[in-house]
């Protein structure tokens, strides 16, 4: 199949095609095996680690668990249909390149693949799915790598409207979910609009969809924004596939592998978690929304699409590595376009690097401020980088260079204190509130004169050729 | 086929009001129990330091307060 690729199949035999992929046929337990290969997948080296496809779980019949999917620049260049050795800046700018084409509106069709099975009674998700702990601290198992569908009950039309997004969603029970979403994601929006009519919400729980669509249900796009018309754009404009959902109506992925229809209960709050978290900390427990589900569709012998993540780097490092930094970029670039990258790939932007030429004197922090002010920004971006334009902001040595040689601690760290972020931040204080720092490395300008800023090292332009050759030479 | 033991309290709340959720789609594997206070789950087959009251982890045991006063997100 040649991308972009309509189910999560199809990107599979590309991978194990590409060798970016381990099929894992010995038998292995639920717990503690899963988990701990998910960690150990993420340990190695994340240029090129694979993805994992187990066939044999203890107790299951016929199940498959795939891993790490995402969980390399390899897997993450090949989802968008590039070479898989393109480096993690051309990556950056084609992804913004595409989002250029947004929206493009979705293809409907009648039927899907998921509609094979349907169970309407006694659903068992612990039978029917292979389940599983992944890290040892969690209150139990987890969904973690769904689109959760629901509509806005105040604007049920609206297209832009309709959420797709990823969260975390605790298996309580055979028909039981616990699912966070907090203040500031859309769910939460879609959970109260339907509370303040006294009603429920229906949701959709769609599990092991194509790579693009996983990708753009973990970015911070606007309210309004169609995640599906967006996957549309990053498809190369090339319309998403969407059916109806049979009980609800809700659009939902074409090439899904199962899909859960249920309703978030009117009202309702129970104790969740703890669950390892994206920061690499265990959550604490939460009060949170409920989920009962009706009906289960699925492909015989579906793939379950997980998710691990722990310390990190881990897959999810993957999932909000570019899809947040090029929204920063974009919302930075229309005020500033001398903006040239924005890396926001460390624990979904708290540290943001952004590289840009420099106008006039004290640029930088303006950008740098700028940056703060952005809506990803005001929850995260709690350490702002600011570099010159030739400096690559995805490339850590150069970070380190320009910070090493450009910053001087007197000047250039200038500390906004008392600011909003995240409440998921452990270093908040109190959680939710933290100081902001920005780092200016970039070159002063006049009149702001200061150090001895010399000339930069220029290289003879044969050097790029010479990049070439030798890496032909290693291929 | 493995022995399945009896669930007895919750490894986490201590409470005694715990539910078979499921048994393995091969018989006899494991079965799958489920806290219906604090809502941990867990299978037969995993470590002692998710089954077993005396061996789970002290940092991560819950007392009912606990439980009532968890946060709301939204």
């Amino acid at each position: 199949m040649l991308p972009p690729y309509e189910d999560l199949r199809g990107f599979l035999e590309v991978l194990e095609r590409e060798r970016q992929l381990l099929r894992i046929s010995r038998p292995v337990r639920p717990e503690p095996d899963l988990g701990a290969a998910g960690r150990a997948v993420a340990n190695l080296d994340g240029a090129t680690a694979p993805a994992l496809l187990f066939g044999n779980i203890d107790g299951y019949e016929n199940a498959s668990v795939a891993l790490n999917v995402h969980g390399s620049w390899a897997n993450h260049a090949l989802m968008l249909g590039l070479p898989k050795e393109t480096p993690v800046r051309e990556q950056f700018h084609e992804l913004a390149a595409r989002w250029d084409k947004f929206p493009v509106p979705v293809e409907r069709r009648e039927t899907a693949p998921w509609q094979e099975i349907t169970l309407s009674q006694n659903i068992n998700l612990f039978e029917l799915l292979p389940l599983f702990r992944l890290n040892p601290g969690d209150g139990g198992p987890y969904i973690d790598k769904a689109a959760v569908i629901t509509r806005d009950a105040n604007a049920p039309g609206d297209y832009g409207k309709l959420n797709v997004g990823m969260y975390r969603i605790q298996v309580k029970g055979p028909d039981h979910l616990g699912l966070q979403s907090a203040a500031v994601h859309d769910l939460s929006r879609h959970v109260e609009a339907a509370e303040g009519r006294g009603a429920g919400l229906p949701v959709v729980i769609a599990i092991g969809n194509d790579p693009v669509l996983s990708l753009v249900a973990a970015t911070p796009l606007a309210y309004d924004q169609s995640e599906y018309e967006m996957a549309g754009a990053w498809r190369g404009g090339v319309p998403y596939p969407v059916v109806r959902s049979p009980l609800h109506g809700l659009d939902t992925p074409w090439g899904a592998e199962i899909v859960l229809e249920g309703e978030i209960a009117y009202g309702v709050r129970e104790f969740e978690g703890p669950f390892g978290e994206f920061t690499g900390f265990y959550s604490g427990g939460r009060s949170l929304p409920v989920v009962t589900v009706r009906r289960v569709h699925m492909r015989r012998n579906p793939i379950f699409e997980q998710l691990y993540l722990g310390i990190p780097w881990t897959e999810i490092d993957y999932m909000i590595a570019l899809n947040t930094s090029v929204p920063l970029y974009r919302q930075l670039k229309e005020a500033f376009p001398e903006v040239q990258a924005v890396n926001a790939m460390y624990t979904h932007g708290l540290v943001t690097i952004v590289s840009t030429r420099v106008r006039h004197a004290g640029f930088g922090r303006v950008v740098g401020l700028r940056a703060l002010t952005t809506p990803h920004g005001i929850g995260y971006s709690k350490l702002v980088i600011v570099v010159d334009d030739v400096v690559d902001p995805f490339n850590l040595e150069q970070v380190m260079w320009a910070l090493s040689t450009r910053l001087n601690p007197e000047f250039d760290a200038i500390s906004v204190p008392r600011m909003y972020e995240i409440p998921l931040d452990p270093s908040g204080h109190p959680q939710g509130i933290t100081t902001r720092l920005i780092l200016d490395a970039t070159t002063p300008k006049a009149p702001d004169n200061r150090g001895e800023q010399g000339q930069l090292i220029t290289a003879y332009p044969e050097a790029a050729e010479w990049e070439r050759i030798l890496k032909d030479m290693l291929r | 086929m493995t022995a399945i033991p009896e669930a007895g309290a919750c490894p986490r709340c201590r409470t005694a009001d715990v539910r078979q959720a499921a048994a393995s789609p091969v018989p006899g594997r494991w079965v799958i129990w489920a806290c219906q206070t604090c809502w941990y789950v867990w299978r037969s087959t995993e470590p002692a330091t998710a089954t077993e009251p005396d061996q789970y982890p002290e940092s991560f045991r819950l007392d009912p307060d606990e439980i009532t006063a968890a946060p709301r997100m939204v």
